[in-house]
């Protein structure tokens, strides 16, 4: 007897416990997340809306700037995530050696750019990437291009910078996680494969890089969800253009929702395609890095 | 004790400031707020309205909160949806283009304005840009009747005057151009492939339109548009423009004398004269007409807005006061804005003006405000629809397409079907 009511009191003050927690969870994420279900099941121009059932998935599949915008942030995520991990990997493997010189400067150096003011270094890409900008001046001067690019007014130059900003923004991030990692490797490890005359490349591919793969998944995937929702570059940057090359989804829907006749349903479904995105993308990089022993 | 002595005064003077900081916001009821985008202009014509107002009304204040165009757009329309009226200004100013937009999916955020204004006095057209259900929510601003911008020297330096600039179309300007390219080694005309203005500036010159006057979209059949589009593509494939990415590289590239013309509203006096060293080099000639199409004038319009009172605002009865005032009665205000900004407001009794009848000698001693005036009359009524943004976002996003030399129907085709996707 005395027993129970025991227990029952601590469920009770475990319940009181996690029941704050719980109710701003359901609040602020819960709520939001079957409130914008039920959006974009609606249809209709700013706040006057109505139950459209599925008008708004039909009018994805014949959407053009949808598809564009689709394809562009596929684009971005396929060249750049890539480019950006292996770079962070071979930053990471240079600055891990400890006879570096000025080894702590590089790291602060390569990391800073994600902490930095995003405005500010979007302003500062901007009138480097002008056509009289730093740029076009420096690659003019060393004789490799006869005109300047007009890095921003071209469709596929305008791409490039994108790639550009977000790599340079976000290498250093996700160098150090693998610094971190390359720091829990055992170093007799290294050593044994030096004396058994293993060279450098070899290290560094057939041990280094299968040691760090959690870390490396882990970088993939969350590199993965943050380029599927990229907005700050194009936006700040390009604006999406020229002509829609540089539009993502996540911009697509800020469109929808603050620059045409707004229309919130519809920017909710089209937000639902990241979802599904991130859920199927996550799944097939899980299924490729599963472990093979078992 | 002195420990309790000093806990009294600081409870005492945090109830103090409580108490003063009060008092200020009590006393600065007086104070409108305006959101409003290019200093030089709008905000410059506001701030010189509040200070006429201030003479009679020395408790107001105007504080004027400059953004850029597309951030006021954004900023606005984002605290509208989200229902929050906290931070949202007096008065608010919306691009024509914008204004039923605005109206139609917001209903109940502007103040109907009918009778507070005589609206009898402004141009008809602006008048009814701002109408939804027989009701008026703006007081009407500017106009953006539109002229070619030119750089005299350059052009002399090249043999023309202005008489061969008068009465002419677009495939004599490329002609021009290409001989002006040819002598100075100077390009002709900025372009931003990001911005669909001049398609707009050729279409509304012909008197056409995205939209019908009914609202329904008018581009794949629509001859004018096309015609639009292909003079677009020659003037690109005639080597006679730059491109140019965004607002401050686009007036960078005329003001630097690196292009030395371009087709755009009146309301780029203010940023041309900004720079004084270029006085007397700069004229300005009437719009290029299109080349065989019926009804072609060379008046045309690009942009204009007008100032809206949010119904939620603290002090929205001032507001209105303020307004009807200075901006809906004031004929001298609006003779003053117009030689220092280059703003031509759309209050009728103001073009009976000294102002307008003035030559200017920044542009070669030229009468520019009555040649604006007279543009401004012949200017093609056109309705501008609720989504105009979206039929511009399916012209750009075709732009690569007509400047690599694609075929002008299968472009307008596109371009169609994108915008009647959009407007569901």
């Amino acid at each position: 007897m005395a027993q129970s009511q025991l227990a029952r009191s601590e469920q009770i003050n475990g319940w009181a416990f996690v029941a704050p927690a719980l109710i701003l969870l359901g609040l602020f994420m819960i709520y939001p997340i079957l409130w914008s279900l039920w959006m974009s099941l609606q249809t209709g121009r700013g706040m006057v809306m109505s139950f459209g059932g599925f008008t708004n998935v039909m009018r994805l599949t014949q959407d053009p700037v949808f598809l564009r915008a689709l394809t562009n942030t596929l684009t971005f995520l396929a060249i750049q995530v890539p480019i950006m991990l292996i770079l962070a990997l071979l930053f990471a493997n240079a600055l891990n050696d400890s006879k570096l010189w000025g080894r702590s400067w590089f790291r602060t150096a390569i990391f800073l750019p994600c902490v930095t003011s995003l405005v500010a270094y979007s302003v500062v890409f901007r009138s480097m990437f002008g056509q009289e900008g730093i740029i076009n001046d420096m690659l003019m001067n060393l004789g490799l291009i006869g005109s300047p690019i007009p890095w921003l007014a071209d469709p596929f130059w305008a791409k490039v910078v994108i790639v550009a900003s977000i790599t340079w923004r976000w290498t250093g991030y996700n160098m150090i996680f693998y610094l971190a990692a390359m720091q829990n490797i055992d170093r007799s490890i290294y050593e044994a494969a030096r004396i058994d005359g293993v060279p450098a490349w070899a290290r560094f591919w057939y041990l280094t890089v299968p040691m760090l793969k959690p870390v490396i998944l882990f970088t993939t995937v969350i590199s993965t969800i943050g380029t599927l929702q990229l907005f700050d570059e194009p936006n700040l940057i390009t604006l999406g253009g020229p002509s829609d090359s540089t539009l993502t989804l996540s911009l697509y829907i800020y469109n929808l929702s603050f620059k045409f006749m707004p229309s919130f349903g519809y920017a909710a479904t089209v937000s639902y395609v990241i979802v599904v995105l991130v859920g199927i993308l996550s799944v097939i990089q899980f299924f490729l890095a599963r472990d093979r022993r078992a | 004790m002195s420990r309790t002595t000093s806990r009294w005064t600081r409870a005492l003077a945090v109830t103090m400031t409580g108490i003063s900081l009060f008092t200020v916001a009590a006393a600065s009821a007086g104070e409108i707020t305006v959101w409003a985008w290019d200093p030089n202009f709008n905000g410059a014509t506001m701030n010189k309205a509040a200070e006429i107002y201030k003479a009679d009304h020395p408790d107001t204040t105007v504080t004027v909160v400059d953004f850029a165009k597309a951030d006021l757009e954004q900023k606005l329309q984002a605290q509208l949806a989200s229902g929050t009226t906290d931070g949202l200004p007096d008065i608010v100013l919306i691009e024509d283009y914008g204004a039923q937009k605005y109206l139609q999916s917001f209903p109940g955020a502007f103040e109907p304005l009918t009778d507070k204004i005589d609206y009898s006095n402004f141009a008809p057209y602006k008048v009814e840009l701002a109408t939804l259900n027989g009701q008026t929510y703006s007081v009407p601003f500017d106009s953006g009747v539109t002229g070619l911008f030119y750089r005299s020297d350059v052009l002399e330096e090249a043999g023309y005057t202005a008489a061969d600039l008068a009465d002419i179309t677009w495939d004599r300007l490329i002609e021009i151009g290409t001989d002006v390219k040819e002598k100075t080694g100077k390009v002709l005309l900025p372009f931003d492939p990001n911005d669909a203005g001049i398609i707009r500036i050729m279409m509304q010159s012909a008197g056409s339109w995205y939209f019908n006057a009914d609202g329904s979209v008018n581009i794949a059949d629509n001859a004018v548009f096309k015609e639009a589009l292909s003079t677009y593509q020659d003037l690109v494939a005639s080597g006679i423009t730059k491109p140019v990415a965004g607002w401050t590289e686009y007036t960078g590239s005329f003001t630097s004398g690196d292009t030395v013309a371009t087709p755009t509203g009146v309301w780029m006096v203010g940023t041309i004269k900004a720079n004084a060293d270029q006085s007397g080099m700069w004229g300005i000639a009437p719009l290029p007409k299109l080349d065989g199409v019926e009804g072609a004038t060379h008046a045309s319009n690009l942009g204009g807005s007008s100032w809206y009172v949010l119904s939620s605002a603290p002090n929205k009865e001032e507001a209105i006061d303020f307004l009807a005032t200075i901006w809906g009665s004031d004929a001298d205000f609006y003779q003053e804005i117009l030689v220092n900004q280059g703003a031509v407001g759309s209050l009728m009794a103001a073009r009976e003006g000294a102002a307008y009848s003035e030559s200017d000698d920044f542009f070669g001693g030229e009468p520019v405000w009555q040649n604006f005036s007279d543009w401004l009359g012949q200017i093609p009524a056109v309705n501008y629809g609720i989504f105009t943004n979206e039929a511009d976002a399916a012209v750009i996003a075709q732009i690569p397409a007509l400047t690599s030399g694609g075929n002008v129907d299968e472009i307008a085709a596109a371009i169609d079907a994108q915008v009647r996707q959009q407007v569901q």
